[in-house]
């Protein structure tokens, strides 16, 4: 089984990007929000989020998506396994984006060395906390090539452009 | 009392958050249930009430234990297990039941945004146990319906 991990913290459009490419009704496992997250938004993901797409060669693609929160970290290693690649979103009006990338990167570094990583920058809001080329800038640094993308998590399209590039690096 | 009528007032209202000022009380009122449980079910060695998005509220757990990852991970199992049970039409979940080796875990619905993870020695009559569970459920809801 070919499966593909979404993961970023919350409020980063994990749900909702695994919602717009799903080619059925996702599996979702929102509650609502009782600690600070509630001031961001009213349901939260606790479990996992899953769908599946079809490539164009019709090779299935399964969807997972983790809970953003740190407590559910264990959900982290239990979706991982057996995993093809990790795609990252980061929401950019969030206070500290690149730290939040850096938080990402280094969590799942294990896997992302193992698989590959896509890095998808979302934003929901008037803020604008920090560029495409901060992101960019912060690869360098860190010595890391990978794709990073600025996507609507709500267009299909967007969030395809994301999956065919992480396949893309699957295969270099 | 005006402290738990406003604890209670955030419950009803479901946008409650868990709010330091009301900390005290309402982990008292709760931890007096867990008691009362632990009382009745002799088999009963461990329980806890927590948020469905895996805040722990009230605990009878050992301290070599975290508390944290427990409630985490009880919200995580009863949310998938609600949606599984809604997935096949099976209706609501009543509770989750992992049978170990060493002892048996529930985790339960308890009012509409609070769970409760009961823990169970080895050998112990299951039956039993989970029927103290239910009821601890149906004191924490009347707790915060009622009041």
């Amino acid at each position: 089984m070919d499966k593909i991990i979404f993961t970023g913290p919350v409020g980063a459009g994990k749900t909702t990007a695994i919602g717009s490419i799903s080619e059925t009704v996702p599996v979702g496992t929102d509650v609502n929000c009782t600690d600070e997250s509630r001031a961001i938004k009213q349901k939260t993901t606790v479990a996992m989020d899953y769908s599946y797409i079809t490539l164009e060669d019709g090779m299935r693609i399964h969807l997972y998506g983790t809970p953003g929160q740190e407590r559910f970290n264990f959900m982290w290693d239990i979706l991982t396994k057996g995993g093809i690649g990790l795609v990252i979103l980061i929401n950019r009006d969030n206070p500290s984006p690149i730290e939040q990338m850096d938080y990402y990167l280094d969590a799942f570094q294990s896997f992302i060395s193992d698989t590959g990583v896509v890095i998808g920058i979302t934003r929901s809001g008037l803020n604008d906390n920090a560029s495409l080329e901060n992101f960019q800038q912060r690869l360098l640094e860190r010595n890391q090539v990978f794709p990073v993308f600025e996507i609507d998590a709500r267009s299909s399209d967007d969030v395809s452009i994301l999956i065919h590039a992480l396949m893309a690096v699957l295969q270099v | 009392m005006e402290l738990m009528a406003e604890i209670i007032g955030k419950l009803q209202n479901n946008n409650y958050i868990y709010d330091e000022s009301v900390d005290s009380a309402i982990t008292q009122a709760l931890l007096l249930v867990l008691d009362d449980l632990m009382t009745k079910g002799d088999d009963i060695n461990a329980a806890m009430i927590c948020s469905v998005d895996g805040v722990p509220w009230a605990s009878k757990i050992d301290d070599d234990f975290d508390q944290n990852r427990f409630a985490a991970m009880s919200g995580a199992l009863l949310a998938l297990s609600d949606n599984i049970a809604d997935e096949a039409k099976k209706g609501e979940t009543h509770n989750v039941l992992i049978e170990g080796a060493n002892g048996n875990i529930f985790v339960l619905h308890a009012a509409t945004n609070l769970l409760l993870t009961v823990f169970t020695m080895g050998n112990s009559n299951l039956g039993i146990s989970l029927a103290f569970a239910r009821q601890a459920t149906e004191t924490i809801t009347a707790l915060i319906e009622n009041s």
